[in-house]
């Protein structure tokens, strides 16, 4: 799972040498929702810090 | 700044993302350091820049091109803030080994920095996106080379993950292969 925003940007590149400028745009977006939803998955533990 | 100018400079900007993803890579393969959870989110924030900076290399200068370069790079950082923030309180312990002093997550945080600053810097030359007056110039062979080298970085840590973690979540210190420990049985 942790692999799929690395194949979404892989196809983004794929999208990019073939001219496809708004496929790649769209798969870099969709890249970086997985990221953000895997982070929210990895981050649950508090901080012991003070702010 | 004329377009192929800022092609060239975007361009150089992927061969130097290139290289800290293969300073990583390396390290990983060589000295046989498995990368964490948010080590791998840092490096999907590099690789997102990368491909902001590839756009503008294949396409031309654009701000919407910047603009992907430099939310990849507040993403990328925001996961490294995290990930210091976890070590900062002394005798927290830290995850890998430090490289002149500061961890990876450290040093990840000022490159993602560095990447915002330099694009800020680069959105000033506005003639770049100037239309060109003739046909439409084409990435170079040097840029389209970075866009290869990019994608192929994209590929090996895509597999590497895979290899890491199976299908699922990566434990939050891995030890191991996952998916090559459990081809080889109990």
């Amino acid at each position: 799972m942790m692999s799929l925003p690395f194949f979404g940007l892989l196809a983004g590149f794929g999208c990019v040498l073939a001219g496809q400028r708004g496929a790649a745009l769209l798969l870099w977006a969709v890249s970086m929702v997985v990221m953000l939803v895997l982070f929210r998955l990895h981050v649950t533990d508090a901080l012991t810090i003070v702010l | 700044m004329t377009p192929s100018m800022a092609r060239t400079l975007n361009a150089f900007g992927l061969l130097a993302v290139s290289l800290v993803l293969i300073a990583a890579f390396l390290d990983q393969v060589l000295l046989g350091e498995l990368p964490c959870p948010l080590c791998l989110l840092q490096r999907v924030g590099f690789m997102g820049a990368a491909l902001g900076l590839a756009l503008n290399v294949k396409f031309g200068p654009h701000p919407g091109h910047y603009g992907v370069v430099i939310l990849s790079a507040c993403f990328g950082g925001m996961v490294s803030i995290r990930q210091i923030l976890g070590h900062i309180v002394p005798g927290t312990g830290t995850y890998g080994s430090a490289i002149l002093g500061l961890h990876y997550y450290s040093w990840a945080l000022l490159i993602f920095g560095a990447i915002v600053l330099g694009c800020a810097a680069l959105l000033f030359f506005e003639r770049q996106f100037a239309e060109p007056e003739a046909a439409p110039a084409r990435a170079t062979t040097f840029g389209i080379a970075m866009i290869v080298l990019a994608a192929a970085l994209a590929l090996a840590n895509g597999v590497s993950t895979v290899l890491e973690c199976g299908a699922g979540l990566c434990p939050d210190n891995p030890v191991a292969y996952e998916l090559l420990q459990g081809l080889k049985g109990p």
